[in-house]
């Protein structure tokens, strides 16, 4: 069967949407941009402007959909998308990145105890209504006690003492107790934004402008009040400890000689020789690997003739 | 400058926080200002320009005495052409193109008598509106129909450019069919100048962040309507390299708008045909200002890559794994130290007291480490 026309006619499909140019389009999916770098022709310029843009326009937009069309597709509920790759093409931010929160006194407390976040629900069941209610807000729970119609009382009360004014006096001292917390803790996050760094970047750069003469800052001029600079001190470990520390040092020792850590990342690197060993591996095992070919092997010595023991 | 507000409800406080800076931005907002006088033809430049722009657009409908060059001191213009070079194209060198980005910044000799009255109302502005971009009108015998493009940067102003309307054709007056408002354009630019220029490298960036500035990671091919191209026309070839200083020609820019037809080729890409829409705009460059370096290195920098993304394999490399020799995927799994004090060797009868239990040395060695542990977990 002679194949080579329907071979040409795809040839020829293929070719009405291909675009040839001197200097190939650089294609910027992500910002479905496309730019031409070729030289402007002079001569289908002057003849016809208009013609020329849109020949122009179109080779660039053809190019652009080709690759378009050739991006993975997810589905919606409109139908396929074209998955976008990143941006090439950097523009300037028109705002700053955002900051980061800074981490409450509470939410550094739970870090450090490691204290897991449990989000809690606005709402809360009560037993008696049998039904759900708001924690707080509108006929909150927590104003159950100044809204119930009969109260406890202790005996020792002062004959003026009344429960529900009692009850909401506390409530409103939580209240301002945690605004309080609120404020306290945002004046520390504008504090440790602005202070501490700047602090400890100047101490830095003081030491490193010190130790930056030819003698290191040994002959350099010292200022009145001007503080040693202090550089870090070698420590050693006692010659004589106990045994416990001795033992636990040598079984600390034995077990890095055992690991596996070392030897896979520190293995020699072998000499190169004429066979790609991985290559010959592939093609042999048929692209599993050399774990399947062994196993394939034996399984197929099992199977085979031969005597069964 | 505006107060600081406080929200007072829910409503209020989610209107504010919308405002506040995200990791992956709106698109620009745009806010087109019309000068003490703009003309017919910039107006309705104005009116098509914010058509394609809409619903990212806000038109300010009165006169406004606005000259933004005027308030600029010279000293602002100090950029670099490799500012707005794609990291992976070739661009020109930097030694040569700073000079130059100054020798092309216009005169800017303040004529007002109170300077930087111009770039204070655009900065109030754009923290009012949350406008991150300007179109400024203003036509005048010097300068006809001229068209300032601000972006602004952190409420600030980053760069202008100013462009002159030679030529308009409104979109009404091209009777064909028009795009869906709201769909994404695709964006054409032709002319080596992109690339070493520095002055179109800017319009090219600033045109980019104007018509599709936003960040998308997915698109509807059918939703693919309309085209924008950017054309420059032909450099004489007297003209000399584009990135030295002697290059003094600025080449006629020719915006074009297109719908696009999808004809059936036979193969998964379909063919283009290109039917004009409007508006079509012949422009050329006049003044313009660079961004400040610091502001500029503050605007181009990028989050870190999200977690998921490094793991997916972008960015950095993933850890622990490689291939070995044999071409098999070899995994590292750190499991936590082997605690040998723990292992239980044999239970030898001479290392036993006579009561059967564990000798006395054996013993203390036991109850030290025991010690220890207590220590360490202080």
């Amino acid at each position: 069967m002679d194949v080579s026309s329907i071979l040409d006619a795809q040839k020829a499909r293929e070719k009405s949407v291909l675009v040839e140019k001197e200097t190939p389009l650089v294609v910027d999916a992500g910002h479905l941009m496309v730019t031409d770098l070729n030289v402007i022709d002079e001569e289908s310029y002057n003849e016809n402007l208009e013609e020329h843009l849109q020949t122009l326009a179109r080779d660039g937009v053809q190019e652009l959909i080709g690759k378009l069309f050739s991006l993975p597709t997810s589905s919606s509920a409109d139908g396929p998308q074209a998955q976008l790759p990143l941006q090439e093409y950097q523009l300037p931010r028109a705002k700053p990145l955002p900051k980061p929160k800074a981490p409450t006194k509470w939410e550094r407390f739970a870090a450090a105890k490691g204290i897991q976040h449990k989000k809690r629900d606005r709402k809360e069941w009560d037993e008696e209504r049998q039904e759900w209610v708001n924690r707080w807000g509108r006929d909150g729970k927590n104003k159950q006690k100044e809204e119930q119609w009969i109260t406890e009382v202790p005996r020792n009360a002062d004959i003026d003492f009344n429960p529900q004014l009692a009850a909401r006096q506390e409530r409103k001292e939580r209240v301002e107790k945690n605004q309080k917390q609120q404020l306290s803790n945002l004046k520390r996050a504008e504090a440790a934004s602005t202070s501490s760094s700047r602090k400890e970047e100047l101490d830095r750069t003081l030491a490193l402008a010190r130790g930056s003469t030819a003698s290191m800052g040994k002959f350099d001029k010292k200022l009145e009040g001007e503080k040693k600079m202090k550089g870090v001190k070698r420590k050693f470990e006692p010659i004589e400890k106990s045994v416990g520390k001795e033992m636990k040092a040598n079984l600390d020792l034995v077990a890095r000689m055992g690991s596996d850590a070392k030897k896979m990342r520190g293995a020699p690197h072998k000499e190169e020789s004429v066979i790609n060993v991985r290559k010959a591996v592939r093609f042999a095992s048929k692209g599993k690997g050399s774990i399947a070919m062994a196993s394939s092997g034996r399984d197929k010595k099992s199977s085979g003739k031969g005597k069964r023991r | 400058m505006l107060r600081v507000v406080k929200p007072r409800n829910a409503r209020s406080k989610r209107a504010l926080d919308a405002r506040e800076p995200k990791e992956i931005e709106d698109p620009r907002t745009v806010i087109f200002v019309k000068g003490t006088h703009t003309g017919e033809v910039l107006n309705n430049v104005f009116k098509d320009l914010m058509s394609l722009k809409r619903p990212n657009a806000i038109a300010f409908n009165k006169k406004n005495q606005i000259h933004p060059f005027e308030d600029v001191p010279t000293a602002k213009a100090s950029a670099t052409a490799n500012q707005y070079a794609v990291p992976n194209l070739v661009t020109a060198s930097t030694s040569s193109s700073s000079s130059l980005a100054n020798s092309f910044t216009g005169p800017t000799t303040p004529t007002t008598a109170n300077p930087g009255t111009s770039l204070a109302s655009l900065e109030f502005w754009a923290h009012k509106n949350d406008a991150q971009m300007f179109v400024v009108g203003q036509s005048t015998k010097k300068r006809p129909h001229n068209m300032t493009l601000v972006r602004m940067f952190d409420n600030r102003v980053l760069d202008m450019l100013e462009l002159g309307v030679d030529k308009y054709v409104a979109m009404e007056e091209i009777k064909t069919q028009k795009c869906t408002p709201g769909t994404k354009p695709l964006l054409h630019f032709a002319s080596e100048l992109f690339d070493t220029h520095p002055r179109y490298m800017q319009l090219k960036s600033v045109l980019v962040d104007f018509f599709n500035g936003e960040v998308i990671d997915a698109i509807h091919l059918a939703g693919v309507e309309w085209a924008i191209s950017v054309s420059l026309a032909p450099v004489p070839s007297s003209a000399g390299d584009p990135a030295s200083s002697s290059f003094t020609v600025l080449p006629k820019i020719y915006l074009r708008t297109y719908t696009i037809k999808l004809m059936a080729s036979g193969v998964r890409t379909p063919r283009v045909e290109l039917v004009p829409m409007g508006p079509s705009l012949d422009l050329s460059l006049r003044r313009n200002t660079a961004p400040a370096q610091e502001l500029w290195s503050l605007a181009m920098r990028r989050p870190k890559l999200a977690k998921t993304d490094v793991e997916k394999g972008l960015g950095k490399k993933r850890k622990n794994i490689e291939t070995d020799d044999m071409g098999d995927l070899r995994g590292q799994i750190h499991i936590g130290k082997q605690d040998l004090g723990k292992l239980k060797g044999r239970n030898m009868k001479g290392l036993r007291d006579e009561d059967g239990r564990p000798s006395k040395r054996t013993r203390a060695t036991a109850e030290e480490e025991k010690e220890e542990n207590e220590d360490e977990e202080d």
